[in-house]
């Protein structure tokens, strides 16, 4: 039985701990919020408890803590996790700023405690099985990936401007699945943004909403990235991988495979709307594999290390689409 | 009756052969190919006469030259037929220096006729139809376009060394869909190119895996990946976001057939290679090219699209070589 604090008690810190009530070998004994009411009215349902951090902290019967508090948050909720022997799931990413993933990076490693960060896609089914077939030699030698990640709509104006812009915010994901999937490292970003969808986007959120990417590896392997804010057909997520023997593709997932033969045309139903529904299998598979690494006390599957590269790309990316200019990575 | 007279009786010259005589009130009139057999036997086929190219550019009765011989007589030919007064049909590329292309449309103009240039691609049933449906304002303004384009194999190296490099003998079919479907100039390239498929191609100083991205002025964004060996077949796809939406042509299977067995559902390879896959766009660009001429109407693809889809070639052999965007215009 591996016991969780969880921290943050918001959208997705719910989506957690959901999930967590619905296993045998996790229990949910602490939610903490910088609202307590919040984090009562997730805790008791779940027969939990709200708690201040320190309380958490300092409970030796907590294993582990779940961050998924706001972005800002989560490297100083590591750091003291890390300090207190805990094993630590932290939602992506880490942190905005490299000087704070890294010092978290060395905290953790001091501690010696299994430190998971929530790149959830990585544990999407299909995703999972394209990746398990590449590295299985099912298409030879990789050559190129295309990674299509569209939200369904703009999100609040005021979240934009403090999101740490489109490539931190968004594309963070597909700098992850870019590496994941290349099995390499890139060393070259080229990255256009634009506002095409609204105009908001730039006076109010300081932000772009459409962005083209290009990375390459040291061996010539390239992918491309396509991103937006709105997408009116739902969360558009798609990857393909060509190979020197084939093509691997994963498409988008709908809520019921019907198709419905009219007059005028064929109808099948739009991709799923969210992530939360998109991703409802990768985010339970995601904390069964933390839920292992602590068990068995093998290394976690992905790691700050990953939320540090991932920063590293999206930095280049915010760099080049700034100069007009590809950037260089060593 | 339009009288047409066909330079090329090789490979593509065969499939507009074909698609011209089952038009109606247009005749084959000539073949002209430095080949004499092939010509003779293509001519035999379609009722025509092999003939050497000063003749048929001087018969009256000829209204028009197909110019389907190998790229590097395009440019001269289309300048001759322009002297001679006739109507152009010229394959794609027009030619592979920008230079030479400009002089050619320099000529066409000066003689004022009609000329236009083979992009098949436009022509397609599902690419023509999703323009349309893209310009009735279906998905909104377009934001973003993917393209993406891989020949099944590569071609033999000797083709290679002539081709002027896969920017200008490949991704240029893509550039001239770019420009079509963006419905806007690109004003900005930027392109890796890489040898991945096979060393020989990078041996003789070309490419064989690209990716490209395309910016227009009002930031409109194209992607195109282009590999020279995609083991499934040729690979043809498009997809345009719009603010309302997507519009997508997807891959043409020989016969839609699907098996479902017991380890997975098996559907057949895209149609392979670009004759098999093209038809319908060859059928259509010449039925395209006679209805202009005969309505007098513009030619819907001319020697300028083949001069900017050349431009964005060059830009992006700049761009690969140079590893930086390459600003346009």
């Amino acid at each position: 039985m591996v016991n969780f604090a969880l921290f943050g008690a918001g959208r997705i810190g719910r989506m957690h701990a959901e999930n967590l009530a619905q296993r045998s070998d996790a229990r949910l004994v602490y939610v903490v919020d910088t609202k307590p009411e919040a984090a009562r009215a997730l805790a008791e349902p779940l027969g939990a408890r709200q708690a201040a951090a320190e309380e958490a902290f300092s409970d030796p019967q907590v294993d582990a803590v779940l961050i998924a508090s706001s972005t800002g948050s989560h490297a100083d909720l590591s750091i003291a996790a890390a300090r207190a022997g805990k094993a630590i799931f932290c939602e992506k990413p880490v942190d905005l700023t490299l000087p704070k993933v890294d010092l978290c990076i060395k905290e953790v490693r001091k501690a010696r405690v299994p430190m998971f960060v929530g790149f959830n896609r990585r544990f999407d089914p299909s995703f999972r099985d394209l990746k398990k077939r590449l590295d299985a030699g099912a298409i030879g030698k990789l050559e190129q990936v295309i990674i299509t990640n569209r939200d369904p709509g703009l999100p609040d104006l005021r979240f934009l401007a403090s999101s740490g812009g489109l490539f931190l915010d968004f594309t963070i994901h597909d700098f992850d699945m870019a590496r994941w999937l290349l099995g390499e490292e890139p060393v070259e970003v080229f990255a256009r943004g634009a506002v095409l969808v609204d105009p908001r986007v730039r006076t109010e959120g300081k932000d772009i909403d459409t962005a083209m990417l290009l990375l390459r590896t040291a061996s010539g392997k390239m992918c491309h990235i396509n991103n937006t804010r709105r997408a009116v057909y739902g969360y558009d997520q798609r990857i393909e991988v060509l190979g020197a023997k084939g093509m691997l593709r994963a498409a988008n997932l709908a809520p019921t495979s019907v198709e419905r033969f009219g007059a005028e045309a064929t109808c099948v139903d739009n991709p799923w709307p969210n992530f939360q529904t998109r991703y409802a299998a990768a985010y339970a598979a995601e904390l069964s594999s933390f839920i292992r690494s602590v068990k068995t006390r093998k290394p976690v599957e992905v790691g700050p290390e990953d939320s540090r590269q991932v920063l590293v790309l999206a930095e280049a990316a915010r760099k080049s689409s700034q100069t007009g200019r590809p950037i260089r990575l060593k | 009756m339009l009288e047409i007279a066909q330079f090329g009786a090789g490979r593509i010259g065969q499939i507009h052969a074909g698609n011209i005589a089952a038009i109606k009130d247009v005749r084959l009139r000539y073949i002209v190919d430095v080949n004499a057999d092939a010509a003779r036997k293509l001519a035999a086929r379609y009722g025509a006469r092999v003939v050497a190219e000063r003749d048929a550019l001087a018969d009256r009765e000829v209204g028009a030259v197909l110019i389907a011989s190998s790229t590097d007589t395009h440019a001269r030919l289309a300048i001759a037929a322009a002297r001679a007064g006739k109507a152009i049909f010229c394959e794609k590329p027009i030619d592979l220096s920008l230079s030479k292309v400009d002089s050619c449309l320099q000529e066409v103009d000066k003689a004022g006729v009609p000329m236009f240039v083979g992009f098949n691609r436009r022509f397609d049933p599902s690419f023509s139809a999703l323009k349309a449906r893209l310009d009735a304002g279906e998905i909104g303004a377009v934001e973003q376009v993917v393209i993406s384009s891989r020949d099944p194999g590569p071609p033999p190296l000797s083709y290679i060394k002539v081709s002027g490099g896969m920017f200008r003998d490949m991704t240029i079919h893509d550039f001239d869909m770019a420009r079509w479907l963006l419905g806007e100039e690109p004003v900005e390239v930027f392109a890796m190119g890489e040898c991945l498929v096979d060393r020989k191609i990078g041996a003789a100083g070309d490419i064989d895996s690209a990716m490209v991205l395309l910016r227009t002025g009002s930031d409109r964004m194209c992607h195109i990946n282009n590999s020279r060996r995609a083991a499934y077949g040729y690979d043809q796809r498009i997809e345009v976001l719009g603010a309302r939406g997507m519009l997508r042509a997807e891959n043409l299977g020989e016969t839609t057939v699907e098996h479902f067995g017991a380890r997975g559902t098996v559907a057949d390879r895209p149609l392979d290679f670009f004759l098999e896959r093209y038809t319908d766009a060859y059928r259509a660009e010449m039925a395209a090219f006679v209805r202009a001429l005969t309505q007098s109407t513009p030619m819907p693809v001319g020697a300028k699209d083949g001069r900017q889809a050349l431009v964005l070639a060059e830009a992006a052999l700049q761009s690969h070589k140079k590893k930086q965007a390459i600003r346009i215009g």
